[in-house]
């Protein structure tokens, strides 16, 4: 059996596996033999839409950042890194102190939009892109994003525990709505992105060889950014900042040995999906008593230790010190 | 004509001296806790006596402003040379910057109505107001005889903010308002504010489900309109967060209030 095969499926079992988990363990224990009236509530009230929420975000923001890394042509690209997550955060903040719970999503979504026009215009020259200013540009519209809230929390003191919560994510809020809007803008870009697979094989290359191709490089970035950022602020507006997802997930696979498009972009949903289940199960399973820790800080603990270690035990082979 | 000048040099080198033992003498009082406020009117204290207030707080409308409660402008205060200084917890306000206000620092940090009594009296002490205090304490005392026996002790949840889901807990004066008023605070945690799972607050079944709106809960959307509390068949009742969740005199006011929704809905329902 080949290896990319056997990897491929042990992911679809852990990702059935963790789905079992996710529905069958939570705050409250239920008794699915006999399942009564409120523990059916809590089931397709609660816990249902909030498992499916989580597996789409997860698969959201793994793809948001698959796309963001052919833009800038950098596997250190995420939605972090191009100001998508930060100032989509910053339009959902204003949203939240303003006391607009129903503008959270349109304003995170504007948020995301001015963030990466920004970031479009300042990298933009003489009609090309330039992936390295992109990045530049995305971590100083990030910069600028994070002060303007840390401005907000200064300024609205008693919404400070909201604030900071919301930014360190979690999927409380988690409705079919949202779970079916998530569906549409995924299933969406997802149909652009198979028309569009061997387009982006061909951006993985330097600009010279895409171009050579026949490839339009500059629009392929426009439309991958404007699906980054589709997918980054939904994600953003319906469960807050979750870092790391996006920038680890399409890391470990190319590890793993898939390059291709169309074997990243699936892979990255299931392994994206895996990942936050598994997070989000911990998160609403460690405290006692119906406590709940904010599902971010465990991504991103998860995910700094990921790349702590790749720095050690890739070190001499990064700077050929063997 | 000369006894008349006299008796007016005598009147002005009077109110001079009035008015130069007053300045002496007043005290320069700097509230940092907008929960004292109140109580610091009640027991009669000149508003000219307090000259700092934090940024919210609107029943001294002359005093400074020195900021938020959290983040209070240390060098305003002591600009304004107070000779006591009204702080809330230690974590809002820890020792170490009360060390640097080089004043005499009062902590009011009540989590219970009787702690507010006991507050009370001690304030009372600290500005000569003891006699005041003793009648404020009275009357607070006789609010409370307003409270009705319930049927049966009811079991309730307070929402603090919807954004996320967090209520309060054992250490919130909340806690203390509902058990006063007759009810039984579900949440058992020892904290202030507990991030809970809606899961939870349904498998708990609440017969009381309070949600606050203010600073905290803005414009929160009405808990059986959210998706995850479609199942909750509790009573859902709004409260101001002014009258709730804050440790002063409006925490007996609120009991009483509670009391009386619970006496009510308890009594019509079979």
């Amino acid at each position: 059996m080949r290896r990319e095969t056997l990897i491929v499926g042990t992911l679809v079992v852990v990702f059935f596996l963790s789905l079992v988990l996710a529905i069958r363990y939570g705050a409250v224990a239920i008794d699915f033999a006999h399942l009564d009236k409120i523990e059916k509530n809590i089931l397709f009230q609660v816990r249902i839409p909030r498992v499916a929420l989580a597996a789409l975000v997860g698969a959201a923001l793994s793809l948001s950042g698959l796309l963001f890394q052919y833009v800038m042509q950098n596997p250190l690209a995420d939605a972090f890194t191009t100001g998508a997550a930060a100032s989509s955060a910053l339009g959902a903040v204003a949203a939240l102190v303003l006391g607009a719970e129903a503008l959270v999503l349109p304003s995170g979504l504007c948020g995301a939009m001015v963030g990466l026009f920004t970031v479009f215009r300042v990298a933009s020259f003489r009609g090309r892109l330039l992936p390295v200013t992109m990045l530049l540009a995305g971590i100083v519209v990030s910069t600028f994003a994070s002060a303007a809230i840390s401005l907000l929390k200064f300024l609205h003191e008693d919404s400070v525990a909201s604030i900071v919560f919301w930014l360190m994510g979690g999927f409380q809020n988690a409705s079919y709505g949202r779970v079916g809007l998530l569906v549409l803008v995924i299933g969406g870009t997802l149909i652009f992105l198979w028309k569009r697979r061997l387009a982006l094989d061909l951006a993985a290359f330097d600009d010279a060889t895409a171009v050579s191709s026949g490839l339009s490089i500059d629009r392929l970035r426009r439309e991958l950014l404007f699906l980054g950022a589709l997918l980054t602020s939904v994600s953003v507006a319906f469960s807050g900042i979750i870092g790391f997802v996006g920038l680890i997930v399409p890391h470990i696979l190319r590890l793993c040995g898939f390059y291709r498009a169309e074997h990243l972009i699936a892979l990255s949903l299931l392994f994206g999906s895996t990942f936050m289940l598994l997070a989000d199960l911990a998160a609403r399973s460690i405290l006692p008593g119906g406590e709940e820790l904010p599902v971010g800080v465990l991504t991103s603990s998860l995910g700094g230790l990921f790349f702590l270690y790749l720095l050690i035990h890739r070190k001499r082979q990064l700077y050929e010190m063997d | 004509m000369s006894t008349h000048r006299v008796l007016t040099g005598f009147l002005l080198a009077l109110g001079f001296v009035l008015v130069l033992v007053h300045s002496v003498w007043a005290r320069r009082i700097v509230i940092l806790y907008a929960a004292a406020s109140p109580i610091v009117k009640a027991l009669g204290v000149p508003e000219d006596e307090v000259v700092g207030v934090t940024r919210t707080d609107q029943v001294f409308p002359r005093a400074t402003k020195v900021g938020s409660h959290l983040r209070p402008n240390l060098e305003l205060i002591r600009a304004l040379s107070p000779d006591l200084v009204i702080v809330g917890s230690k974590k809002a306000f820890p020792d170490s910057a009360a060390e640097r206000l080089k004043a005499a620092i009062f902590r009011y940090d009540p989590r219970t109505l009787k702690e507010i009594l006991e507050a009370i009296e001690a304030l009372g002490r600290v500005l000569g107001r003891e006699e005041a205090a003793r009648n404020l304490v009275v009357e607070l005392k006789a609010e409370l005889a307003a409270l009705k026996p319930l049927p049966r002790r009811p079991n309730v949840i307070y929402e603090v903010s919807s954004l996320p889901l967090k209520v309060a807990g054992r250490r919130s004066i909340v806690n203390d308002i509902i058990r006063v008023a007759g009810g039984r605070n579900l949440v058992t945690a020892e904290k202030k504010h507990v991030l809970l799972s809606p899961e939870a607050v349904l498998a708990l079944n609440p017969d009381f489900y309070l949600y606050q709106v203010g600073p905290m809960n803005r414009n929160p959307v009405s808990p059986k309109k959210r998706p995850y509390f479609k199942g909750l068949e509790s009573r859902v009742i709004r409260v101001d967060e002014h009258e709730f969740a804050r440790p002063g005199l409006n925490a007996f006011s609120a009991a009483v209030k509670l009391n009386r929704i619970f006496f009510e809905t308890l009594n019509q329902r079979p």
